[in-house]
């Protein structure tokens, strides 16, 4: 009998504790204005935003009538977990603006920027590149949905115990130093669509033309991958992948281990690998625009390009923008904290303290900040530096920036560089498998 | 019981019993009953069961109140709406101010309000047979039962249907009805260009698995059969080295005479308290081209030079073995566990007997010991078997698939059936394909489960250890 | 089944040592080497992570190197990997999130659990067959295949991102997986309940009083496999909770964004391995000393093969 009193009482004592729990589950909460930023800048617009609740208490003489909510969320994965869960999805979030396409495909997730300051400053602040990347085409008409605020372009991190300033001018100066120390020349951080940016975006120092046409004007059918420059440039970077201290390929252990160990000499990366890159190489660290490399007789052979012609490496120069949740129940309240998180000044701290690079065209000019000298500075001067070399992701229709990403055309870049001799010894194979990516590019499809 | 309608006409009449015992009662009972048919709980009140009547009422008014006001999540009703969305899968297309209707969750909000009219109907079959109980009640015994009469019924012969119903209930919810919603996906075009809310999607009946059969040159159809033929094999290794390994390790570690048992055994039980994100991830970074094993082995000359063996490894075969063997780390511990329990378990007479034959120790070993341990342990292999075919910690942990292959389609030269279906909809919004492989998943692990586990003595004989 | 491992056991302490012939001697030689060889194998990678937690070298410019190094041993060992963990990181709300989430998953899911594997070993009511059938089938899809749909039941239900979904989550099925607990009733005589019976005892009391009492076994094996799931998951958890809502994660989820999530700070390694040991400690500990019953537990739905 006593066995079933302590049942009956536990089983009790369950039972409220689950209704308590139910309670708490249930209980209303309240619905604060959210924000959604990268992890790493979390405790700084957080900052801003409390600022911002002051300034327009200041100015209405009012109390903001919502709470705040920074989150911090991964830009890459924003957008699909709004295209989930739409509802779900913060008031204000930041993508790549080579999300955009995904966000507003059929009736678009997001709402259009429609308050005419917040229009002006992004039309007069931010350089053409990205001006063409923000806006969409929904249902036939065109809305600007992105406010950039952040830019990103690939760079060169390298080790400054063996590498001199004149040394990473060039690749070949590069690949000169690792023979002579027996290392690697430099590590990729993977070998997506984004870390080959640097070969398929080369641009001719000469003409100052980019022999790769991906989806120019906009236009889907728009690609060129077949010249024999883009030939040539693949058997260069055959020669550099395949070569004795030559680049390394994505290894299980990361590019961090390769850099610490002295295995490589550098790294090709953007700002967002910075502080893992200082904490490998703590003050052997240097920065600089991506090198440049000249063609040998070897490299332009089965083309008619000539020996001794010079490239310098390209990039995707991204931005990450803000855009709106489309419906938000706060929608009257959310341009003008844009218009204020976007702006300048906010911008500029956002590079002091988190080495945001700033979207602003001229941002190197006009900003105090970045004139100084320190390593921070030159992270942002060399990036800004490489936009000059670069093209922002480009989409024609949002399915042809799902190709470019998802059907494997980066891999078949992959076995090019990895197979100089045998599979892609000739011309004729490395042309054939260049018209594959072109063929994926254009319509997803290989053949 | 029921045990001799089988076959055609046993299955019909099933399904037609309900139905006649229906209408057997309207027919039979007293207007209470009649009614009944009508109004939830009237038989009961009729008869004074005031209380057991009252929570009939309140069942059919919540299922009337539910159906009718339609209530929204996501801005998509249930209730009645619910079905009609389900047939139509929206219809509003939406612009840039208007949201379009989001044809999953009319999808989902369809297959819910199935689900809980089912459970209505349920509830209301029960209403009636109870009201037409008390009918008999009266008749035989000249009384209704008290409602303090039917809750204690309730913990006692009845109890049994007390304690299922949390669990089927949860069950239903959480399991059965999420996994219709599943399997219906894949009889729609909901894939990454027609993303829920943005664009609608509909039904297309058997399209999916029609291009997934006939068209061989798409790259999703191409890199099936190899991901198939990569799960099958993976998960025969896994599950037999595992097996056998353990076997031979339980052996070594019951092996007469030896000291330190419960240290050895402890030591390999630590392999399976330790959470696998995390020893996985160990394992991960320790083989890496700079982590401590290599450089071991490049020390001691085993190695010349460093190289990936996962995500990054040259070949695929190589991330393949490596896995494999990776796994014998994480497997054999379990199996030795069991086979230690078995080998425990082995009666000393057995042995005794053997001896005196003068039988060898391999011939006890291969006559006694071993039949023994394989009898006890068969349910686990098939079970591991099975848990090995859908195994996705292991590989999403170690390599995330990789590395890549020619032609991969997302799936990577290590992913397995479940993974690749894990990255087509989680990663790639691929619904319907996740879906249709899904269901071949099922398919394939069903199909072992059938033919080994219906065979197994455990199922038929079931009652017989009693 | 206990009484019959005494008698083993006691069988087993009785060779003698002194009159055992050479080639035995080698025999049991060779089973220690070859053991020791295999722990050495098995411990290489757990002590490994452990050494990890515990090594706070530093760089010439005094910041700590938290990387995957290519040496073993650690060169200088601290507690600064814990410091950070418990000071700079939300680790001890996540601990206290998985801590809440599975004593509840636990106790929610071992009563659904026991209560249907009770009922399907000995009470032979109309569907019983069928009802096996379709658990045993539902068990066979990919569990995670339907997330997607339990997200927005429990979104409708009006819990998502709460600790309370997920514990709902993980023990709603729990009913489900009665196989084991089926396999340890079906050992059960069913005199003993019938002896019950004809005294008169209700099912619950019978339910309550004979079988709980004599199903310690049983209920401690799917008590603690129900417990440690929580530590562990990591793929519902991050549905469920949403990757913004960092103050709700549990340990799995906190330390998989820590290692696997897109922004991956790789020199936080040694804090990551810090807080895998804090999770390691508990469960290993619990399994250290429940193993009798999760071998049983493993065994139950075996034993009469």
């Amino acid at each position: 009998m006593r066995r079933i009193k302590s049942f009956r009482s536990l089983a009790l004592l369950l039972a409220i504790c689950m209704i308590m729990a139910l309670f708490a589950g249930c209980a209303k909460k309240a619905n604060p204005l959210t924000i959604w930023v990268g992890v790493e800048s979390v405790d700084f617009y957080t900052a801003k935003m409390a600022e911002y609740v002051e300034n327009y208490k200041a100015k209405t003489g009012e109390d903001f009538p919502y709470e705040i909510a920074v989150q911090g969320v991964d830009t890459g994965s924003a957008a699909s977990k709004v295209l989930d869960d739409i509802d779900a999805g913060a008031d204000i979030f930041t993508i790549a603006h080579d999300n955009l396409p995904k966000l507003t495909a059929g009736a678009s997730a997001i709402a259009p920027v429609r308050s005419q300051a917040l229009l002006t400053q992004i039309k007069s602040d931010n350089p053409q590149a990205f001006l063409d990347v923000i806006d969409m085409n929904v249902q036939g008409t065109t809305y600007t949905f992105g406010i950039p605020y952040i830019a990103q372009s690939l760079i060169l991190m390298y080790n400054t115990k063996y590498l001199t300033k004149d040394d990473v001018k060039t690749w070949e100066g590069i690949w000169a130093a690792a023979k002579k120390h027996n290392m690697q020349s430099v590590s990729l951080t993977g070998s997506d669509g984004f870390n080959n940016s640097f070969l398929v975006l080369a641009k001719n120092e000469t003409t100052n033309r980019m022999p790769t046409v991906l989806y120019e004007d906009g236009i889907t059918e728009n690609c060129n991958f077949t010249s024999d420059e883009v030939v040539a440039i693949m058997q260069w970077g055959q020669r550099f992948f395949t070569g004795a201290n030559g680049a390394k390929m994505p290894t299980d252990s990361g590019w961090e281990i390769e850099l610490r160990d002295e295995i490589s000499l550098g790294v090709i990366t953007g700002a967002w690998k910075f502080n893992a890159a200082k904490a490998a190489l703590g003050a052997n660290l240097g920065i600089a625009t991506l090198p440049s490399f000249t063609l040998t007789s070897e490299d332009v052979k089965g083309t008619n390009v000539k020996a001794g012609t010079v490239y310098r490496s390209g990039t995707f120069a991204d931005c990450k923008v803000f855009v709106m949740k489309k419906g938000s129940d706060k929608a009257d309240y959310l341009e003008d904290i844009l218009l204020f998180l976007t702006s300048k000044e906010v911008q500029e701290q956002s590079f002091i303290e988190c080495a945001n690079l700033p979207a602003y065209k001229n941002a190197a000019k006009e900003f105090a900040s970045m004139q100084t000298d320190n390593l921070e500075t030159e992270l942002a001067a060399r990036q800004l530096d490489m936009f000059d070399y670069g093209i922002p992701q480009p989409f024609g229709t949002p399915t042809s920036q799902f190709y470019y990403y998802s059907k494997g055309a980066p891999d078949l870049i992959r076995e090019i560089l990895e197979n100089k001799d045998g599979l892609f010894g000739t011309t004729e194979a490395i042309r054939t498998q260049l018209q594959k990516v072109e063929n994926i590019w254009k319509t997803g499809e290989r053949e | 019981m029921d045990r001799k309608k089988y076959g055609i006409s046993g299955f019909f009449q099933r399904i037609a019993q309900p139905f006649i015992n229906f209408y057997k009662r309207f027919m039979d009972g007293s207007i209470g009953t009649k009614m009944s048919h009508f109004i939830m709980g009237a038989g009961n009140i009729y008869h004074g069961q005031i209380i057991k009547g009252l929570i009939y009422f309140l069942i059919q008014v919540g299922y009337v109140v539910f159906m009718v006001t339609c209530p929204k999540v996501n801005n998509t009703p249930l209730g009645y709406k619910a079905f009609i969305n389900f047939v139509t899968l929206g219809t509003q297309e939406g612009d840039i101010f208007t949201p379009a209707d989001n044809s999953m969750l009319m999808l989902l909000f369809g297959v819910v309000t199935f689900g809980i009219t089912l459970m209505y109907l349920f509830a209301y079959n029960s209403s009636i047979k109870s009201s037409y109980k008390a009918d008999k009640d009266l008749k035989n015994y000249g009384k209704v039962t008290t409602f303090r009469h039917d809750l204690k019924e309730m913990f006692g012969n009845r109890f049994y249907i007390a304690m299922l119903t949390p669990a089927t209930l949860g069950a239903v919810v959480f399991t059965l009805l999420p996994t219709l919603f599943m399997i219906l996906i894949a009889f729609t075009n909901f894939d990454k260009e027609r993303q829920a809310g943005l664009k609608l999607f509909d039904w297309v009946g058997l399209d999916n698995f029609t291009t997934f059969f006939t068209n061989p040159s798409g790259e999703i159809a191409a890199r099936f059969l190899p991901v198939l033929g990569w799960t099958l094999i993976w998960a025969f290794f896994a599950t037999f080295l595992n097996y056998y390994g353990g076997i031979l390790l339980a052996l070594l570690i019951n092996k007469k005479g030896l000291k330190g048992k419960v240290i050895f055994r402890a030591i390999f039980v630590l392999t399976i308290a330790i959470p696998q994100f995390i020893s996985l991830l160990a394992m991960r970074n320790l083989i890496g081209e700079y982590g401590p094993l290599q450089s071991f082995l490049i020390k001691v000359g085993i190695m010349s030079e460093p190289m990936s063996f996962l995500a990054n490894a040259p070949n695929v075969w190589i991330a393949r073995i490596t896995i494999i063997l990776i796994n014998l780390w994480v497997g054999i511990p379990y199996s030795m566990l069991l086979a230690s329990g078995a080998i425990m378990n082995i009666p000393e007479s057995l042995y005794e007997a053997a001896r005196i034959d003068g039988a060898s120790k391999f011939t006890i070993l291969r006559k006694i010991t071993m039949p023994y341990i394989v009898f006890i342990t068969t349910p686990y292999l098939i079970s591991s078997f099975i848990g090995n075919i859908t195994s996705f910690n292991i590989i999403y942990l170690l390599t995330g698939g990789m590395p890549k292959v020619t032609g991969g389609y997302i799936a990577g030269g290590t992913d397995l059936l479940v993974t690749w279906l894990y990255k087509l909809t989680i990663d790639e919004q691929q619904h319907n394909l996740g879906a249709v492989i899904g269901i071949l998943t099922f398919l394939l692990t069903s199909t072992v489960t059938l033919i080994t586990y219906r065979r197994s003595k455990s199922y038929k004989e079931e009652d017989a250890f009693q | 089944m206990s009484e019959k491992n005494e008698n083993v056991k006691v069988k087993k302490i009785r060779p003698n040592y002194l009159n055992l012939s050479s080639s035995e001697k080698i025999s049991r030689l060779g089973a220690y080497i070859l053991l020791i060889v295999l722990c050495i194998i098995w411990l290489y990678p757990i002590v490994w992570i452990v050494l990890n937690a515990f090594r706070t070298e530093f760089n010439p410019d005094g910041t700590m190197v938290g990387t995957v190094v290519s040496h073993y041993w650690p060169k200088q060992v601290g507690w600064d990997n814990f410091k950070i963990l418990f000071t700079n990181t939300y680790f001890p709300v996540w601990f206290r999130n998985t801590l809440v989430v599975a004593v509840f998953t636990c106790i929610l899911s071992t009563m659904l659990n026991m209560s249907v594997s009770y009922v399907m070993s000995k009470v032979k009511f109309k569907m019983r067959k069928p009802f096996m059938n379709i658990a045993m089938v539902m068990g066979l899809f990919p569990g995670f295949m339907s997330m997607i749909a339990i997200y927005y039941i429990l979104k409708a239900l009006g819990l998502t991102q709460t600790l309370f979904a997920l514990i709902l989550c993980y023990s709603a099925g729990a009913g489900l997986g009665f196989y084991v607990g089926k396999g340890f009733f079906d050992t059960v005589p069913n005199a003993l309940i019938e002896a019950a019976r004809i005294d008169g005892a209700g099912e619950a009391r019978i339910f309550a009083t004979i079988i709980l009492p004599i199903s310690k076994p049983i209920i401690v094996y799917t008590a603690l496999m129900s417990f440690t799931g929580p530590w562990m998951d990591f793929i519902f958890a991050r549905v469920i909770l949403g990757e913004q809502n960092t103050h709700l994660h549990t340990v799995a989820v906190g330390l998989y964004y820590m290692m696997y999530g897109q922004i991956v700070d790789t020199s936080r390694f040694t804090v990551f391995a810090a807080g895998c040991v804090c999770v390691a400690i508990p469960i290993v500990a619990l399994f250290m000393y429940l193993q009798k019953y999760y071998i049983e537990g493993s065994t139950a739905g075996s034993v009469k093969g």
